[in-house]
């Protein structure tokens, strides 16, 4: 028996649950067939949560899952120029012609990306700096002197997989046009893994103190508000304390979702919730930094 | 005596790729260890960390090179350490971890020319260390008599100063850590 994984129209992290809550039990008995036939747009979060999916499923030795790729031309060579297909490959049975990734120039200031080991974080904000300066400066007014800022977010986010998860994950980040949320250019930073999450990694040294409180929200309120970590080093979480202030500085937005919650450092301009509780279990972490473009000096 | 250590240098040591950003934990504890390294056979005063040409540091490894290092060196009375090159956006991270662990560095910049302190320190042990670099070696009178403070506050500020390990105490008077 198959179970269908219809993959939402518009993917990104306000459709992200609807996503979650098609697993069923984690992980999933029978074999998965994604769907994006009807997909006609994914963000770097979703793209990239797609292939958490596949690769936490592969790690839980389920079935390869199968994937049938998107209906519109536009969307398939999109995915492609991403990376995408090229590492759903590696997860999925891809059913439907996949075009060639396309290259030239585009919003994605980084492609999909595998983080594995630090060796990546290093290639990763190595790769980036020259052209996140040009397109924070160009599209979003931010100065190229806060190239350095970014990369340090890219950089502490990507760590934080590779420290915490027990697993590999994924990145990208891309630039593009929030018409109805925010009618401005953004750049969205979206990292993902299915790993053991925030509340197994701090549990042993963080549980006791919450009580009956602990679980999911819990732990993502120790990790985003009170910057603890699960060692004891004194130095240590001060990596997402570092996001939030940048995020702080760019009056951006962070939201992590681990298991069956989320957590979210809330700017004005947006009216999502700080905290979601109960939500479809989906393993390990998701995180995105968003950062609006400045008004433009007049 | 002054012995100096190019990050960019050690980096391009420890990392295979030819990047120039000093990111991750394991990179800058790997970076320590050879700072480490070299100062147990070493003999000089000062420590300089050179961070011309490095292009990011994030506070991962601003921690695990420079906060955990200065410790080290305050556990185990070993050199001083002080810093070039650091651009703003880099001076602020390093500020950050510095606060974060309750630790200060010297750090030297083009502009002003003079030695600044970074890091946690109260408004005056940085007052203290500014007339020290300007004055040069100095004792409670003098530090007293110069800024007008009494006799005990500028006790005070010195002995933080050299707790802090900005300054050294040697034949009777604080005096400013070496620097090029």
């Amino acid at each position: 028996m198959t179970r269908i994984i219809e993959i939402p129209q518009s993917f990104d992290d306000r459709t992200f649950d609807q996503f979650a809550g098609m697993f069923g039990d984690w992980p999933p008995q029978e074999r998965l067939l994604f769907d994006a036939r009807g997909a006609q747009w994914a963000s770097p979060y979703g793209l990239i949560a797609m292939l958490t999916a596949a690769q936490a499923l592969s790690e839980a030795g389920a079935e390869r899952p199968l994937f049938t790729a998107p209906l519109n031309d536009e969307v398939k060579r999109y995915w492609a120029r991403t990376g995408f297909f090229r590492h759903a490959a590696d997860f999925f049975e891809i059913h439907g012609r996949i075009p060639k990734a396309a290259e030239g120039p585009s919003d994605t200031l980084l492609d999909v990306t595998p983080i594995r080991a630090m060796d990546d974080v290093h290639k990763v904000v190595g790769d980036v700096p020259e052209r996140a300066a040009k397109i924070l400066q160009d599209q979003l007014n931010i100065r190229a002197s806060e190239t350095m800022r970014f990369s340090m977010a890219l950089s502490e986010a990507c760590q934080n997989i590779v420290e915490h998860s027990g697993t590999g994950g994924w990145v990208a980040v891309q630039a593009y046009t929030w018409r109805r949320r925010l009618g401005k250019r953004v750049v969205v930073i979206a990292v993902s893994d299915g790993g053991i999450g925030f509340r197994r990694s701090l549990e042993p040294a963080h549980a006791k103190r919450y009580g009956e409180r602990w679980g999911d929200g819990a732990a993502l309120e120790a990790g985003l508000i009170q910057n603890v970590s699960r060692f004891r080093d004194p130095g240590r979480g001060q990596g997402i304390a570092s996001i939030k202030r940048s995020v702080d500085h760019w009056n951006g937005k962070i939201s992590i979702r681990s298991g069956t919650a989320r957590l979210a450092i809330v700017p004005p301009w947006d009216d999502d919730a700080p905290l979601a509780e109960h939500l479809p279990f989906f393993p390990g972490a998701q995180v995105q930094i968003t950062i609006p473009a400045k008004d433009a000096p007049a | 005596m002054i012995e100096t250590f190019r990050l960019h240098q050690l980096l391009r040591e420890t990392v295979s790729a030819p990047y120039r950003c000093l990111v991750t934990r394991p990179t800058g504890a790997a970076i320590r260890s050879r700072i480490e390294e070299a100062l147990a056979d070493s003999a000089c005063i000062t420590a300089l960390l050179d961070f011309a040409e490095v292009e990011v540091i994030d506070f991962s490894c601003a921690d695990e090179v420079i906060a955990k290092l200065v410790l080290a060196q305050h556990t185990s009375s070993g050199p001083y350490v002080v810093l070039q090159g650091l651009t703003e956006p880099q001076l602020e991270a390093v500020e950050h971890v510095l606060n974060h662990r309750r630790l200060a560095v010297a750090a030297l910049r083009e502009q002003p020319a003079r030695p600044a302190l970074l890091g946690c320190a109260d408004d005056d042990t940085r007052q203290a260390f500014t007339t020290l670099c300007e004055d040069g070696a100095t004792d409670p009178d003098s530090l007293a008599s110069r800024i007008g403070w009494s006799r005990e506050r500028a006790a005070a500020a010195l002995e933080m100063l050299t707790s802090l390990r900005l300054a050294r105490f040697l034949d009777g008077t604080v005096r400013p850590v070496p620097v090029p």
